[in-house]
């Protein structure tokens, strides 16, 4: 919970820092770095969210398009640089990733009013 | 302490809405907008259609975290001069807001941004055109800084420390730039298109680097420190590097045979376009060029696939490594599918290359950029 408060503190300093200018935005659009794309069901995906969502959103996920190989390339990269992730349970992570942000995937990044607003 | 991302979801909202509330006073169905692409670390880039105004407004920036930063806290902050230098200081924001103020407009572009755009595809945040932005960028010069802490003649690399600390056993993000670079053109900013430097653009203090990368661009600057050497670590040795020689596309390339990110790479985008056209009537084609040289010589566009160019107009609006706006009248002359592209020739005679070099991080992509238009009769 340390980590959310950081989250938000950092949220609260961007948008207490906006402009005085009021930029022409659409109020129904989400504040940036409030809402987040979803994880799809599956196997693999509490796992995902234990490890993973820690230190990033899913959109950093959704939106990759890796090999098995590379996959495996990046989890063993976070895990050397701290992700909580037992050697057991990597092969259902590498699985899970490869099979929904596999060369083929596509993303939209989600659409935000505008920095500070 | 790991905890279940419901949770944490819920609580960002829940502590979100107040602030939800206060900004429902918006303009509706307005187009200001930006695209995440990382809720957190924030991570969001400009919709390549509102990047049509020489100075690019704070809003409509574009944001790269690492990590979710730990940002200074201003009363406390001090910025740390040491190294190669004979007077070790640590100076206010008032210190030194006493120095003879600089300004320049300048380009800013993440060293990925493209980096969705190649193939085969390379992990990282997949940016595809809106991770740049011209701003105008206030302080003093780094030169006057160093120069006043005795900055010692050994001091070739400029070492450069933020406040972003990462989670984990993550390397920290730190880097070194070569003194002559710095020395000639680079800044801290403390205000950013006259209003003070936003806190996710680096506030209290910002270097600037006009004509290089962003990851030179040290955010929530803490320390300076001339050294003889560059700087060590993932980020200076394997991270933000580029090849020496153009590769095979999907082949790694090992850190010994690549070199810091440094200048950027000459780049024209297109911003304005009709997604329509009619044969025999006459559109206006628009967009922005930047390079790591000084300034951009000519863009051109060409409506067959790079057959034939036409020289676009470039507005006059320039500042040293600053973008220009271009502009081209575009009179399609038959119907059918026409693939319009633009590429840039900067002021050092660099062209644009239809394809950019692969390289593994996806770094300083500047292919044509092609928008189609569907042509009638």
């Amino acid at each position: 919970m340390k980590r959310a408060i950081v989250i938000v503190l950092a949220l609260v300093l961007a948008v207490a820092a906006a402009p005085k200018k009021r930029a022409a935005y659409d109020p129904n659009l989400p504040v940036l770095g409030t809402k987040f794309h979803a994880l799809p069901a599956g196997t693999g995906r509490q796992l995902v969210e234990a490890s993973c969502l820690p230190c990033h959103s899913p959109d950093i996920l959704v939106q990759q398009r890796l090999t098995e190989k590379q996959w495996t390339a990046t989890v063993d990269k976070m895990i050397r640089w701290g992700a909580v992730l037992k050697e057991k349970d990597k092969p259902a992570v590498v699985a899970y990733l490869s099979k929904n942000f596999g060369v083929a995937n596509s993303f939209t990044p989600t659409k935000t009013r505008p920095v500070g607003y | 302490m790991v905890f279940d991302s419901i949770d944490r979801r819920r609580f960002l909202l829940l502590a979100a809405a107040p602030l939800l509330a206060a900004q429902k006073a918006a303009t509706p169905h307005a187009r200001e907008s930006m695209l995440q692409m990382n809720g957190y670390a924030v991570n969001a880039e400009t919709p390549l259609a509102l990047l049509t105004d020489y100075v690019t407004p704070n809003e409509l920036f574009f944001v790269r975290s690492h990590w979710i930063p730990r940002t200074p806290d201003p009363k406390k902050w001090r910025l740390t001069i040491d190294g190669e230098v004979e007077r070790p200081a640590q100076l206010t924001l008032s210190d030194l807001k006493k120095l003879p103020r600089a300004e320049t407009t300048c380009v800013l572009q993440c060293a990925g941004n493209g980096r969705g755009l190649y193939a085969p595809t390379v992990p990282g945040v997949q940016w595809r055109y809106g991770a740049v932005g011209n701003a105008r960028w206030s302080g003093v010069r780094v030169r006057d800084v160093l120069e006043r802490a005795g900055v010692k003649a050994s001091a070739k690399h400029l070492h450069v420390f933020g406040s972003d600390d990462p989670p984990g056993k993550v390397p920290p993000f730190q880097r070194s730039i070569e003194m002559e670079k710095v020395l000639a053109d680079g800044i801290l900013a403390f205000a950013m298109n006259g209003e003070p430097l936003p806190v996710v653009h680096g506030a209290p203090l910002r270097l600037i680097v006009p004509g290089w990368a962003g990851d030179h661009w040290m955010k929530w600057l803490v320390r300076l420190s001339p050294q003889p050497e560059s700087q060590k670590g993932f980020y200076m040795e394997t991270a933000y590097r580029y090849p020496l020689t153009v590769g095979a596309p999907g082949v790694a390339f090992k850190p010994e045979e690549m070199s810091p990110v440094t200048e950027l790479f000459v780049k024209s985008n297109i911003t304005t376009s009709p997604k329509k056209a009619k044969a025999g009537h006459t559109y206006e084609i628009r967009g922005f060029a930047f390079s790591g040289a000084p300034d951009i010589a000519k863009v051109e566009i060409s409506d067959d696939d790079g057959a034939t160019w036409t020289e676009a107009t470039l507005d006059p609006r320039h500042d040293p490594y600053a973008w220009r706006r271009w502009s081209h009248r575009w009179t399609p002359s038959r119907a059918g599918a026409a693939r319009i592209c633009a590429r840039a020739t900067d002021s050092n005679g660099h062209v644009q290359p239809r394809d950019a070099a692969w390289n593994q991080s996806g770094y300083l992509h500047n292919s044509w950029h092609f928008v189609d238009v569907e042509v009638t009769a």
